[in-house]
């Protein structure tokens, strides 16, 4: 579903060459549920923004479902995004002057669909985050959680092929954190391909696979010394 | 589209939509009837005098001595003698006033001699047999006067004119057959008829302020020299391609004639084209102010719109990244803004249009001045929308270059 190759991102001023991400390879399978975790600063946004085309990047090789997404123009890379990728991301980043309905709806007109098809697609990704009855709000008049479920609502609806979240539940406490955390573990139940980063440890848990990315390169977890002392720190927390 | 999506958003920034969308409905207003009083003036500026304007100039003399009504007859008719003498000088004529001079005499025209109200008006040109042939007017039915015809009296005399010449104009209205030629009117105060004799091409009246009414054709030649008020204009035509020698030796033949004369202070010696700058100089002045109005209330607006999208797009940057990640392309963002312009643009037209309209009916009521024409609400409408989208494109396209990254930048 996802393979990098050997993928590098580079980013350079004048004076240096910073690598961000660096022979960097991952594979993850159709229908997974894959934790991206490491600490600030490894590249973990990076390896996400790439993932979902939001970011081109400098070396090595990327296919999508099976299609080089390497070398595509600006509008074939949006109609990639449009079509099989559903974003979450840590500020929800719904449109606030659009209402619930509305901020379902963007994506699915910027794929041209008729409006009945919009509109029961809509009310259906609405039903599945248990937010139909919110349909005429905005999201100024949300909870958190509840724009963080819109969010989902917006990225379910296209039906896409990989649902990329960028720590989902960071700016949620604990419970709403716990709602949204069920909600993707059920539609990962239902079939959908999820990649997740988050640098919590706990929610990283949960996820069918964790990959750790340390200074722009996935790193074998069992055999890397530094995820030891990391890993040994975080669920001592957790514990406590 | 997303029309819908847009107005949605537009609901939620009321401020600046109905801000901008007033500015352009106020732009449309004033510039169409702007524009309507500029082309009603440029319109007049470029209606004909009837006169052959080129190599014509004109010499208003005032005298200085105290001079008898007979002998001001013998000094104009000895100055036109000497005009005549020039090699420079093709024809003179000796005139109370003439069209674009704007002060001069009208008289009222009557049919009957007992009729109480007046049949029209029109412009007296005290004049002689060489007047016509010096205006370049012509004779399109009759005769001319002759030497013999031409009176020397005051004005205050008010003699009886039993010949007088009448433009066509005027002509057609006193006599709408066709058949103006050998009757009677009334055209003097003292109830002694006027024999038409002769009807001239178009002539222009001397009054500018009739320009825009019935009477702006409307000219009466008197076979009549001018002695009483202690002044004449001298019409002068240059033979072809001497009108600067002609001006410069006929002063200095008239003052050889007589030293006791004064010619108006910046008017006395003018080429009939400077004349009809003058004539018409708050026609050409309205109309440059009110282009450089327009100019300035079409850029003021342009500004407005280039200000208040780029502050939308700044404001929304975010926001567009995010459309940009759920798949929205470049030009969708593009066409997103230029949308939304053209909502605003459209809502201030209609709002303008009406409000244009408000405008020239209170104008009609008020000034006289003519319904607007529609075609002049289109043409701004079509403007304004054009105008819109010009300055809309330039922050639109810095939108659709707002990376789709931006989406994932922490707030």
């Amino acid at each position: 579903m996802l393979k990098m190759t050997h993928l590098s991102k580079v980013y350079r001023t004048e004076v240096v060459e910073t690598y961000a991400l660096r022979d960097f390879n991952i594979d993850v399978k159709e229908g997974e549920f894959v934790a991206v975790t490491g600490p600030s600063g490894s590249g973990k946004t990076t390896f996400l923004t790439i993932a979902g085309l939001l970011e081109t990047f400098t070396g090595g090789t990327y296919h999508l479902d099976n299609l080089d997404v390497s070398n595509l123009d600006d509008n074939a890379r949006s109609k990639i995004r449009n079509e099989k990728i559903g974003f979450i991301f840590q500020a929800f980043n719904l449109i606030p002057d659009l209402n619930v309905f509305d901020n379902v709806e963007v994506p699915l007109r910027y794929r041209g669909m008729k409006a009945p098809e919009r509109k029961e697609r809509i009310m259906g990704a609405l039903e599945r985050v248990g937010l139909a009855s919110r349909a005429k709000h905005y999201p100024a008049e949300l909870s958190g959680g509840q724009q963080q479920r819109v969010a989902i609502a917006r990225a379910l609806a296209g039906s896409p092929r990989l649902l990329l979240a960028d720590e989902p539940t960071g700016n949620l406490d604990t419970q709403m954190a716990r709602g949204v955390m069920e909600l993707l573990e059920e539609i990962h139940r239902d079939g959908a391909t999820i990649v997740m980063v988050t640098h919590d440890p706990e929610l990283a848990a949960r996820a069918q696979r964790n990959v750790h990315i340390i200074d722009g390169q996935v790193v074998d977890l069992a055999e890397d010394p530094r995820f030891h002392t990391a890993y040994a720190a975080a669920a001592g927390q957790v514990r406590g | 589209m997303q029309i819908k999506p847009i107005l949605a958003a537009m609901r939620r920034h009321k401020a600046g939509t109905i801000l901008i969308g007033f500015q352009i409905a106020l732009t449309l207003a004033i510039v169409c009837n702007a524009l309507f009083i500029i082309h009603g003036r440029m319109a007049r500026v470029s209606r004909p005098s009837g006169v052959n304007e080129t190599n014509l100039f004109v010499i208003s003399n005032v005298w200085a001595g105290n001079l008898s009504d007979h002998e001001t007859a013998v000094q104009i008719q000895a100055d036109l003698d000497a005009l005549l003498q020039l090699g420079s000088v093709e024809d003179a004529t000796a005139l109370n006033s003439f069209p674009l001079h704007g002060s001069g005499w009208d008289n009222i025209i009557r049919m009957k001699p007992d009729q109480i109200h007046m049949t029209t008006d029109s412009s007296i040109y005290l004049s002689d047999d060489h007047t016509l042939n010096t205006l370049g007017v012509k004779l399109i039915a009759g005769r001319n006067f002759t030497a013999n015809e031409v009176q020397a009296l005051s004005i205050q005399t008010m003699a009886s004119w039993p010949v007088i010449i009448v433009s066509k104009d005027l002509a057609t209205l006193l006599f709408p057959k066709g058949d103006a030629l050998g009757k009677q009117i009334y055209a003097t105060n003292n109830n002694t008829p006027s024999t038409i004799i002769g009807i001239s091409d178009t002539l222009q009246s001397h009054m500018m302020d009739s320009d825009d009414n019935a009477f702006a054709y409307n000219a009466v030649l008197v076979p009549m020299r001018e002695v009483g008020s202690g002044y004449i204009h001298y019409l002068i035509r240059a033979r072809p391609g001497q009108l600067a020698a002609a001006m410069r030796e006929a002063p200095k033949a008239l003052i050889a004639q007589n030293r006791m004369r004064i010619f108006y202070a910046n008017d006395g010696e003018v080429t009939f084209a400077k004349v009809r700058a003058k004539a018409y100089e708050r026609d050409y002045g309205m109309a440059v102010l009110l282009v450089i109005v327009s100019a300035v209330l079409l850029a003021i607006t342009a500004a407005g719109i280039v200000g208040l999208t780029s502050f939308w797009v700044g404001q929304r940057r975010r926001q567009i990244g995010v459309r940009r990640a759920l798949g929205a392309t470049q030009g969708d963002i593009l066409s997103y803004f230029m949308t939304e312009n053209l909502l605003i643009a459209v809502g201030g037209i209609v709002v303008g249009t009406l409000l244009a309209i408000g405008i020239n009916l209170w104008m009609v009521t008020h000034y006289g001045v003519a319904y607007l024409s529609g075609s002049y609400l289109l043409v701004a409408a079509i403007a304004l929308l054009l105008l819109g989208q010009g300055a809309v494109f330039a922050p639109a396209l810095r939108a659709s270059r707002v990376s789709p990254i931006e989406a994932t930048r922490t707030a």
